[in-house]
């Protein structure tokens, strides 16, 4: 249900606006409206001006902001490692920490480029190991070829290989052999050996189709090739000592100060927020002035906090609501426990407008009975629930996947309770094993009773829609409206008689007086409705018969469990059958859990919602610890 | 008798298939133009279900009326 609020306005001394609007914000109740609109009447507006920060307050937001921009430029240096929680008190200490800021910024910043210059290097000594391998294993097989010449290249990726092969066929006639070596950085290190005396037409060649060649360091000159491998594989060791090094320096530093900072951090966040809330105060000579919006049922409990700290200083005073507020007004849902999660399928859309109804508790009683009348089936029922017991204890700290869980598993229950009505549990197998007859109807052969069933259930809910509709238009008072719901109501209820009547349910005399009933009718709903009125009743019965979905998908899904059984049942083998079996129900289960839910939604979505919802409520958004940055 | 058995299950397979189709052609345009509007505007993914969803209502029409003639609506 959307709750109850209220248009409050807060005034006290000035000096003591920041401690009101500290304990204000530790209530977690009031939403700060930074508009005059609807709050400041007429004639005042010249008395008023907002409130604006003192030389000293703006000095010390200006020093608060650096360093929050400071403690997060050093965070950005250290790992995400599980630090421990700090319980200094941030506020003696923030001097000292902006020193002590200062120097572990240049610390982990140098620490940082050490270490990228290292990656760097060791990068390259990966491409010039590979490299200098590939030589040396060529030069010990090929020891007897003193007319060979290696060429070392770095080719940029695989597919530039077959060009490279290619290249080198043609200018040497297949007289070639490449070798190629992944690089640590994604390209590959190639190594040709040719003829000498056409080792220089190649490398020409390789120039003009700008494959570069792969040269050693200069430092490498002077060695030989063991050497060289020697002198790389000495250097690789030190570089990744020294990367270990860094590494664990960075983690002293994150595991003895991220806590302090990040205690620091919040403190400032929580400060920050507090002058940008003032902002959205406004002020006279001597006073401050607060406006917002909270919930009616706090009001007293404000008071009480109020008059507790500062007793005849500070007085909260309920304005009253105009018409032209409605739209304003914030929205808050509140619903009890088991209607809770639903508020998922309803967040889903835009928020109800103040005047609008919070339809959650209305999908939380439909939705899982829709669901469980399509899927109806009380072995997939047992499977469902298991799932949404072990999903709610594995996610229990995961709010979306908690209320989704809870959804399922109240959506099985309502599956297994329909199994057990329409005599199904994993398709027809009590009928087919013990010749259980079902309770109330078999769905697979009864389908014209589910039919009329489900319409029915469609009138009913279409009704209750139209009725909520009359509701929400008399809450907005507006009469006409509600003029109009109220005749589509009994005109839809007359349609439904007629129906009737041509069916047996009600005798034929009943049909002309209610035909009647409906012409005299119709020049009202024309009034009240507009010339697209009729057009709007014909779209309320297209959405009735709409509801024949619950039936038609239902039946789908009792006849793939009824096939699962049958060719099951035609295998000839008992674990061949059961593993097809199995397999079968499988998909129903899936298809079982994604379509009803889908199929559900919608009716509600698109049928229901259209007869009373109105979207584009705004979020009730309460002045909050952790409110940093937050744009009034 | 063979022949009116088949005439009506023939229609309601019209019944039924038709507007099947009509229910598929209509969902693959909203659906694709919908995928292209969820690429820039994630936040339109409940409207783009609902604006998928309501052709269905087309197919359901046509499953009833082929109930209907299969099995008699009086």
């Amino acid at each position: 249900m959307i709750v109850r609020m209220s248009k409050v306005e807060i005034a006290g001394p000035k000096q003591l606006l920041q401690d009101v609007l500290a304990l204000v914000r530790s209530l977690d109740l009031f939403q700060i409206e930074p508009s005059t609109v609807g709050f400041i009447e007429k004639g005042q507006e010249e008395d008023l001006r907002s409130y604006s920060l003192d030389e000293k307050t703006l000095f010390e937001r200006l020093f608060l902001e650096d360093l929050r921009d400071k403690i997060q430029k050093l965070f950005s240096y250290l790992p995400c490692l599980p630090v421990r929680m700090s319980y200094l008190d941030p506020q003696p200490i923030i001097g000292t920490i902006a020193y002590t800021l200062e120097k572990h910024i240049a610390s982990c910043r140098e620490l940082s480029e050490q270490k990228q210059n290292y990656e760097r290097e060791l990068s390259e000594l990966k491409r010039y190991s590979g490299f200098l391998d590939t030589l040396e294993s060529l030069f010990r097989d090929s020891g007897t070829e003193p007319n060979l010449d290696v060429i070392g290249l770095t080719i940029k990726d695989l597919s530039s290989v077959e060009q490279v092969r290619t290249l080198l066929s043609r200018l040497t006639g297949g007289k070639f052999k490449l070798f190629t070596v992944p690089a640590g950085d994604g390209t590959l290190g190639g190594l040709i050996t040719v003829e000498k005396t056409i080792s220089e037409k190649v490398s020409r060649a390789l120039s003009s189709e700008h494959i570069p060649e792969m040269s050693l360091p200069e430092s490498f000159d002077l060695l030989s090739l063991p050497g060289k491998i020697e002198y790389l594989e000495k250097r690789t060791a030190e570089i990744i000592d020294g990367i270990g090094g860094i590494d664990q320096n960075i983690e002293r530093t994150c595991k003895r100060w991220k806590p302090i900072y990040i205690s620091v951090l919040a403190w400032i966040e929580e400060r920050l927020s507090l002058l940008t809330a003032s902002v959205s105060a406004f002020q006279t000579k001597m006073c401050f002035f607060i406006n917002g919006w909270m919930p009616t049922s706090d009001i007293e409990r404000l008071k009480d906090h109020l008059n507790a700290s500062y007793p005849h200083q500070v007085v909260v005073e309920e304005k009253e609501m105009h018409e032209e507020d409605l739209e304003r007004v914030p929205v808050m849902l509140k619903n009890p426990p088991y209607f809770r999660p639903f508020e998922l399928f309803t967040r889903v859309l835009r928020l109800p407008t103040y005047t609008s109804l919070d339809p959650t508790p209305f999908i939380g009683i439909f939705f899982p009975v829709f669901f469980g009348m399509i899927l109806g089936d009380a072995g997939y029922g047992i499977i469902l629930l298991i799932l949404s017991i072990i999903l709610k204890k594995q996610f229990s700290k995961k709010a979306m996947i908690r209320d989704a869980s809870q959804i399922l598993f109240i959506s099985s229950i309502y599956s297994i309770l329909f199994g057990t009505l329409y005599g199904e549990f994993f398709g027809d197998l009590p009928h087919r094993f013990f010749r259980i007859e079902p309770i109330c109807v078999e769905r697979r052969t009864a389908v014209i009773p589910m039919l009329y069933f489900t319409l029915t259930v469609g009138v009913v809910h279409i009704l209750l829609g139209l009725v909520l509709g009359v509701i929400t238009a008399v809450k907005k008072k507006t009469k006409k409206e509600a003029f109009y719901k109220v005749i589509s109501i009994l005109i839809i209820a007359c349609l439904i008689t007629v129906l009737a009547t041509f069916f047996d349910i009600f005798p034929e005399i009943v049909a002309r007086p209610v035909i009647l009933a409906i012409l005299f009718l119709m020049p009202f709903l024309l009034f009240t409705g507009g010339l697209l009125a009729p057009l709007e009743l014909l779209k309320s019965i297209g959405n009735i018969i709409s509801y024949v979905r619950i039936m038609a998908i239902g039946l789908t899904s009792v006849l793939l469990a009824f096939m699962a059984n049958n060719i099951a049942g035609l295998m000839g083998n008992v674990v061949i059958g059961i593993v097809i079996a199995v397999m079968l129900h499988l998909l129903n289960i899936v298809l079982g859990v994604f379509s009803p839910t889908i199929h559900s939604l919608r009716l509600h979505y698109v049928e229901f919602f259209s007869k009373f919802y109105e979207q584009g409520g705004r979020q009730f958004d309460p002045l909050r610890k952790g409110d940093a940055g937050k744009p009034y | 008798m063979i022949t009116e058995k088949a005439l009506i299950a023939l229609c309601a397979a019209l019944a039924i298939g038709l507007t099947a189709l009509a229910t598929a052609w209509a969902q693959s345009k909203i659906g694709a133009a919908g995928a292209g509007s969820l690429a820039e505007k994630p936040e339109l993914t409940a409207t783009i279900v609902i604006l998928v969803a309501i052709p269905e209502t087309m197919v359901i029409l046509g499953f009833v009326i082929a109930a209907m003639i299969l099995f008699g609506g009086k």
